[in-house]
């Protein structure tokens, strides 16, 4: 569905991405671990065409996309909900309105927000931003750290939403710190160090792998 | 206090013009990035497109102020095409030094076009002033004050109401979010640049029947626009509104109880203590379009 081939990029001088492979299959939960700074978040960056290749290239269902504007990636069907969250600040009025019309969308996330009056709390504001991710109808979900942040109960309703999205039948490319929960739930994982991938497989042989034990599982 | 009602009113009249053209240029800062050297360059071309329209195409006065405010939108959009776009992701110094480029070279097309020489306007309103009560204005100046809050009301409009006002107010807040939305950042620039432009425009072709117009006349007007843009904060439109009436007002104080001579200093001592003591605007509850 999604391959990255040799990808390059990176902001101004600095390289980011120095040749990155990686493939996703419709239906698949890929997650991508790697210590802060390796460069999850510009792989996805680079998908969602934020940020220009300098070199190699994605195709996103057979064809090439790294030279489209974010909008016509979009239009294509990959969402991205972007590391922080990033809420758009504004009046309460315009926020429920928002929550609304992302219930319509993922009847989930209404339970847990009619509850919401005014401001929104971390985990409300990240179910916003996923849900508002979904209102494009994607085909492809890139998910940057959506556990950032949040409360321990929170994160468990965070990655329950994740599967039932995945479930639906959205493919689903996630990156996360929080390197156990995120091989537990997915099919495949990447490890990504200084900006080019150092192993892939299976999440269950991750798990289990000595090197990833010892630099992302704390043991 | 008639006297003081007065001068109320002439600096609502002066201050309207000025709230359309720091309107435009608070727009411009806040979502493009962009400080706009030449938008007293557009305020120009709106007179003298005016004048244009009136003298050479003999239109109806009305049309040349549609005439005038359209030349703007073109002009400015035709700018933010060729000049803005390639530069989009440089920085500030960059294009700001582009835009000074385009102020020089506007203004003196403007000098080679029309030649030095001061025109005047004509208008269709009578000459003998309305009296209102104790206040008397100018049919001409009331037609000013009342086309400049049309235009500020349907600028509020557009931004508050619209789906392209909330497509540049997200815009404003996190470009890169706003792209992932599916906000096509490109078309936002355009239409910014070109609705503020077509606001100096029209401020321009409001303001030119009232005085004269002449290629230099840009200058001060950008000045001005500077001053509210900073009363107001930037990228703040009802900022902008009211810091561009409170200097209309300031200025006729200043004129009339002061002397005439002190009307440009009345903007600069604002400027200054707005500067001292509050950095980010007289309204900044945080900076923001809208
Ligand atoms: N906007 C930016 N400007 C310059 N360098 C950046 C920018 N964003 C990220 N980087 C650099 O790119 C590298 C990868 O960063 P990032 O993709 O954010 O990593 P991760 O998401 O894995 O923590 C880092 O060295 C980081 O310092
Ligand atoms: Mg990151």
């Amino acid at each position: 569905m999604l391959s990255l081939e040799g990808l390059r990029a990176g902001y101004g001088r600095v390289e980011a991405l120095k040749g990155v492979s990686l493939d996703v299959r419709p239906g698949e939960l890929v997650t991508l671990i790697g210590a802060n700074g390796a460069g999850k978040t510009s792989t996805l960056k680079a998908i969602s065409g934020l940020l220009r290749a300098s070199g190699g290239r994605i195709l996103f269902e057979g064809a090439e996309i790294h030279r489209l504007t974010p909008r016509e990636i979009l239009r294509r069907g990959i969402a991205h909900c972007p590391e922080g969250r990033r809420i758009f600040r504004t009046d309460a009025r315009a926020i429920r309105e928002d929550l609304e019309r992302v219930c319509t969308y993922f009847p989930i996330l209404a339970e847990r927000l009619r509850q919401v009056a005014g401001t929104l709390s971390g985990g409300e504001q990240q179910m916003l931003a996923i849900g508002r991710a979904l209102m494009a109808r994607p085909r492809l979900l890139l998910l940057d750290e959506p556990s950032l942040g949040l409360a321990p109960a929170l994160i468990e309703t965070t990655f329950r939403i994740i599967r039932e999205i995945r479930q639906r039948g959205v493919t689903v490319l996630m990156v996360e710190q929080n390197a156990y929960v995120a091989l537990r739930m997915a099919d495949r994982g990447y490890v990504m160090e200084t900006g080019e991938i150092a192993l892939e497989g299976p999440a269950g042989d991750l798990i289990e792998n000595a090197h990833v034990k010892r630099a992302y599982l704390g043991g | 206090m008639e006297e003081f009602l007065q001068h109320i009113l002439n600096g609502l009249i002066l201050g309207g013009t000025y709230a359309l053209l720091g309107i435009g240029l608070t727009l411009i800062f806040g979502i493009m990035n962009v400080v706009n050297f030449a938008h007293g360059e557009f305020y120009t071309l709106g007179a003298y497109t005016t004048f244009l329209f009136l003298a050479l195409l003999e239109t109806n006065f009305f049309l040349a102020l549609l005439g005038a405010v359209a030349s703007g939108i073109l002009l400015g959009a035709i700018c933010e095409r060729l000049l803005l776009r390639p530069l989009l992701g440089e920085s500030i110094d960059t294009t700001m030094l582009v835009m000074i480029g385009v102020w020089i070279a506007m203004q003196n097309a403007e000098l080679t076009l029309w030649g030095g020489v001061a025109k005047s306007i004509d208008h269709p309103f009578p000459q003998p002033p309305l009296t209102l009560g104790p206040l008397s204005v100018a049919p001409l100046r009331l037609f000013v004050l009342g086309a400049a809050v049309l235009l500020i009301a349907g600028s509020h409009l557009l931004i508050h109401r619209t789906r392209l006002g909330r497509a540049m107010r997200a815009t404003f807040q996190d470009r890169e979010t706003a792209a992932l939305m599916g906000v096509d950042i490109h078309r936002i620039h355009t239409v910014t640049f070109a609705f503020g432009s077509g606001l100096a425009a029209g401020a321009g072709a409001l303001l030119g029947p009232v005085f004269v117009v002449y290629p230099a006349m840009g200058d001060p007007a950008a000045l001005k626009a500077f001053v509210v843009v900073i009363l107001g904060g930037l990228g703040n439109f009802a900022g902008a509104t009211l810091g561009g009436l409170i200097l209309g007002i300031a200025e006729e104080l200043g004129a009339g109880y002061i002397s005439s001579g002190y009307r440009d200093a009345v903007g600069f001592a604002i400027i200054i203590l707005v500067l001292l003591l509050r950095p980010s605007g007289l309204f900044a509850r945080a900076e923001r379009v809208g």
